[in-house]
């Protein structure tokens, strides 16, 4: 039985603009278990980037709770919630946002810098996500000359350095074409069959289709089944 | 279009306040630096061009070597006027000027008052220079003894207005007492000058040996015809020298011609100074004024260029940082059809508008520093010598000068982005490895450490000339001026003093090893005739049984004079660098000869020999001196020790103005004498101390624009990095560490440079500090610590920033 991984309870997001308050996430409750592969889906400004921000602790819920692997984030102090997303979680963007200046090599290694592994053992684990996503022969190329698929390819590679147990993917290939887009859900199934859990968010109902369950969101809530 | 450049300029500015702001306050600090200085420098090349004729005027200057001692003075014999212009036509006419009597006390209602600024002069004065009479006829106005010349000021100082002085007396202290009569008044000296006096009396009144060929005790100017060249004149001096001073030296000195003379490495040599070069280039014996220094003039030119240099680098370098934001604006123009030429124009439009901003600030800060500037250069600028026309038209180019050097760069690389790849955001960032910008970045802080460093080396020279052992002890001795007080009055007011408690000894001290204090000289033979190998020069000083006691001298051998002995009127205490130049072994007991004014004979019996002491400036080694017991009454030094300091003077005060009424009390201190000597090399580090602030200052405002843009351009970076996991310290470790590695690249460049020009500026010395490690040590941290504090402001911000904000997808 697979455990759970983590869990919201009445969740919600409001920021002030101006003088009114505008809530972004609203009353979301969710249960994510290790393995599962989520879609979130909705429409632009649904609030799925902001879902998955919080989720990826880059933001932080304004009310409700946070339970990520029995730890309550929601009272946790910047340090360790950021030892924990150091730890446990791996971002993919639609955008890639891989760093013009460094070479692919250079950008998957990246992560591995600020967990403090030493040289030695950051070069065997490049080497082996290189070899495992077959971009061995482009490791010293920068990202401009790289197409858009083989740039969330890095994006991914450098995701999972860092052995995740969570992947927070932000429109994965929003940006990609639908031979590229294929090419990488069925990478992101494969992971997922290796016990990484996912979370995507996407508009595609094809892309949405890879997940094991998807969550509609619409206006800052989810959308009962 | 014009007017559309200017609109858009305009805008542009307001639209980035921050960046407009760091380049106006930075090119004005530069701009107005550089004014400030041009105005100094202007100044220090106008002297003397007051004169209508200061291109046809010369002075003589005298080059002396004799027994081992050099001498260069401004000063030449009294007759030299005279016999140049009987003997070469193309001398129109001279003047001397007599000032060696010094101060006189001058009568006004009961009392005295002590006047500095008064000398003799030939009636021919004002043939020579142009000085314009308010009232009176300046030419005849000396011919006659017991007349005299005033300024304006003096003039209504004395009398209330040039009107009233004409006809007057003034009553002096010449003689006990002379009356002379105001026969003109002129203007006020002009500040440029290289003598400034407030009376001119005539030559008749001046009790001298004239005819003497041997004194040098005039500063003598001669008036060359037009189209004479002075360097072609100068040869004409060793025929007089031959003609007329030879046969004068042989009545006391074994002297058969001037080769045999030259040969035994002595010297006898005058040539022609032009007056305009005096100021900046003389700096001899007897200059009537001390005067200023080329070298410092190439000094703050060099320092004033930089400046504005590191400003428009600033200027530069800003610009170009922050070419993104407009190189939307460029690609969108291209599109539209814009050529680059008019690109670039409006884009130097744009920096010409900047550069006449920061004049307008820059125009501001010089009226503020202005009287702070004067204060510490000594000098009298005033804002309104911004509106002689030459300097109209240097302001008025200087934006545009200014304008183009620093929008030249970046207008060329602004216009020169491609439009498509500028449209479709590919190029954002532009060149990624900017050298330029890091060899402007390199040049600034190098400029900044070479003059940090220069200000250091400068501070601790004055520092060590403060506290080198001088020979003599400079603190707690008070020396009162004597003039004007009977002889009788100035011993007893000597003995009334010195039985104060506090006073430990008195000496009548009219020579001081200060450079203020008055010289003699006169030349020695080691054998009853002298000859051109056994004759020497040196200071031959009148002192009293309580001198050495007094100025805390110390004896090396023999004995101070002693009233014990009663033979010690012929006894002669010489210095370490004397006795050796005798070249006796054992000097103590032996003979030296010389002879008085008159050429009768005196000979001296050496009793000791005192210490070396320094009574010159510290840029010379001490060089030969006697003293013979006298009585050189002109002032009365004493040896104090108080805490109560003005308590005392106070005392003294009264006891000077009940023995001697209406007389002025003048008094200094001699460590205050002492540091006088040392006024100019205070003033160039405090200006030096205040440019190495400002370079440094404008360096770090260009070092904040581009770290504030750095930051901006790597938002998105940063924020990567920080969703990678990265802290705050990492980000901003990574973001200064590009610049730490300029700094120090800076600092290697500029330590070896900066010790090349220092150690040249030390040799100056005689006395002179080691050019120590941690000089550059202390700067280069400085430097680093300085740009780091200006970096982490912008690194902590970028830092501590939110990524998700950076990151959101367009």
């Amino acid at each position: 039985m697979a455990y759970t991984l983590l869990t919201l309870r009445e969740a919600s997001r409001t920021i002030k603009s101006g003088s009114k308050t505008v809530s972004l996430l609203d009353d979301i409750n969710l249960t994510v278990k290790e393995g599962e592969f989520i879609s979130l889906m909705g429409p632009s400004g649904s609030g799925k980037s902001t879902l998955l921000n919080c989720i990826g602790m880059l933001d932080d819920f304004t009310g409700g709770s946070y339970t990520f692997l029995g730890e309550p984030v929601h009272i946790m102090k910047e340090r360790n919630r950021s030892k924990l997303y150091k730890e446990y979680i791996g971002f993919v963007f639609q955008a890639y946002h891989l760093i013009d200046e460094l070479t692919v090599y250079e950008n998957i290694e990246t992560p591995l810098l600020y967990k403090s592994i030493k040289s030695p053992e950051r070069a065997a684990l490049v080497a082996d996500m290189l070899d495992r996503f077959n971009i061995v022969g482009k490791k010293d190329l920068f990202p401009i000359q790289l197409s858009g698929g083989q740039q969330q390819l890095v994006g991914i590679a450098r995701a999972l350095i860092g052995k995740p147990k969570l992947i927070l993917a932000d429109e994965p290939t929003g940006n990609l074409n639908s031979k590229q887009s294929i090419e990488i859900m069925e990478l992101f199934s494969q992971l997922n069959t290796e016990g990484v859990t996912i979370i995507q968010a996407t508009h595609s109902e094809s892309n949405a289709a890879y997940g094991s369950r998807i969550i509609n969101l619409l206006d800052g809530k989810i959308v009962p089944e | 279009m014009i007017k559309n450049y200017f609109k858009i300029a305009w805008r542009n500015l307001l639209k980035n306040k921050g960046f407009t702001a760091i380049n106006i306050i930075g090119l004005s600090l530069g701009i107005g630096c550089f004014i400030m200085i041009s105005m100094y420098v202007i100044d220090e090349l106008s002297y003397d061009r007051y004169n209508d004729k200061a291109e046809r005027i010369y002075r003589i200057n005298s080059d002396i070597i004799f027994g081992g001692t050099e001498l260069h003075m401004a000063v030449s014999a009294d007759p030299m006027g005279e016999t140049l212009k009987n003997e070469y036509p193309e001398v129109e006419q001279y003047v001397r000027l007599y000032a060696s009597q010094g101060a006189k006390l001058i009568k006004k209602g009961n009392e005295f008052i002590r006047e500095e600024a008064v000398v003799h002069a030939d009636s021919t004065l004002f043939d020579v220079f142009t000085l314009p009479a308010i009232i009176g006829n300046t030419k005849t106005a000396l011919n006659a003894p017991n007349t005299v010349v005033i300024t304006e000021t003096v003039a209504k100082r004395y009398f209330g207005s040039p009107q009233l002085a004409m006809g007057e007396m003034l009553e002096t202290d010449d003689n006990t007492k002379t009356l002379y009569k105001v026969m003109a008044v002129i203007e006020d000296m002009p500040k440029n000058s290289h003598f400034h006096f407030d009376f001119f009396f005539p030559m008749a009144n001046v009790d001298y040996n004239f005819g003497n060929y041997l004194s040098h005790n005039f500063q003598t100017y001669v008036l060359l015809k037009e189209g004479t060249d002075y360097k072609t004149f100068n040869k004409n001096f060793k025929y007089v020298i031959n003609k007329y001073i030879l046969p004068q030296a042989a009545q006391y000195l074994k002297i058969d011609n001037m080769d045999q003379f030259e040969a035994s490495g002595n010297k006898l040599d005058y040539s022609l100074i032009p007056i305009t070069d005096i100021h900046l280039h003389s700096s001899r014996d007897v200059e009537l004024e001390a005067n200023g220094n080329i070298q410092y003039v190439y000094i703050f030119s060099a320092a004033a260029l930089f400046i504005l240099l590191i400003a428009c680098i600033n200027f530069m370098n800003l610009t170009t940082a922050r070419s993104s934001g407009r190189a939307k604006e460029v690609g969108i123009r291209k599109v539209l059809g814009t050529e680059k030429k008019s690109l670039i124009w409006q884009f130097l439009t744009e920096s010409t508008l900047i550069a006449v901003l920061a004049l307008l600030v820059s125009l501001v800060f010089v009226w503020l520093s202005l009287g702070w500037f004067n204060d510490i250069s000594g000098k009298e600028i005033v804002m309104t010598s911004l509106l002689s026309p030459k300097f109209l038209i240097f302001l008025i180019a200087l934006p545009f000068i200014v304008g183009i050097l620093a929008g030249i760069y970046p207008a060329f690389f602004l216009s020169s982005f491609k439009p498509i790849s500028v449209l479709k955001g590919k190029l954002t960032t532009g060149p990624k490895k900017n050298t330029l910008r890091n060899f402007l970045v390199v040049f600034q802080f190098a400029t900044s450490i070479i003059l940090i460093v220069g200000t250091i080396v400068i501070y601790q020279q004055i520092d060590h000339i403060q506290s080198a052992n001088l020979g003599f002890n400079k603190d707690q001795v008070l020396v009162v001026s004597n003039s004007g007080l009977p002889r009788e009055t100035r011993t007893s007011l000597k003995n009334e003093i010195e039985q104060l408690a506090e006073v430990k000894s008195a000496s009548f001290a009219g020579f001081l090893p200060v450079a203020s204090s008055s010289r003699a000289d006169t030349t020695f033979s080691t054998e009853s005739v002298m000859t051109e190998s056994n004759g020497f020069n040196m200071q031959y000083w009148s002192v009293d049984y309580d001198y050495i006691k007094t100025i805390g001298m110390e004896m090396k051998e023999g004995r101070n004079f002693s009233r014990e002995f009663g033979s010690d009127s012929t006894g002669l205490i010489l210095n370490e660098t004397a006795a050796k130049l005798t070249g006796f072994e054992n000097p103590i007991g032996e003979k030296l000869y010389t002879s008085d004014q008159n050429y009768k004979p005196i000979i001296h019996t050496i009793i000791g020999v005192v210490k070396n002491f320094n009574y010159a400036s510290l840029r010379q080694n001490v060089g030969a001196l006697s003293f013979k017991l006298g009585e050189n009454s002109w002032e009365t030094a004493y040896r104090f020790n108080s805490a109560d300091v003005s308590g005392l003077l106070a005392t003294i005060e009264s006891k000077y103005k009940a023995a001697a009424p209406g007389m002025p009390f003048k008094y200094e201190f001699l460590d205050e004498a002492f540091d006088n000597m040392y006024k100019q090399e205070r003033r160039v580090g405090t200006v030096a101390f205040a440019f190495a602030l400002l370079a440094i200052i404008i360096a770090c405002l260009g070092l904040f624009g581009l770290a504030t843009y750095i930051a901006e351009q790597r938002t998105k970076e940063i924020g990567i990095r920080k969703v990678l996991g990265a802290t705050v310290i990492s980000i901003v470790r990574m973001l200064s560490t590009d610049f730490v590695k300029l700094v120090m690249l800076a600092f290697i460049i500029a330590a070896p440079i900066s010790w090349w020009f220092m150690n040249q500026w030390l040799q100056d010395f005689a006395f002179r500090i080691e050019l120590n490690w941690w000089i550059f040590a202390v700067t280069g941290i400085a430097a680093l610590v300085i740009a780091l504090i200006t970096l982490s402001f912008q690194a902590i911000r970028a830092a501590i920033a939110n990524p998700v904000d950076s990151l959101k997808t367009e």
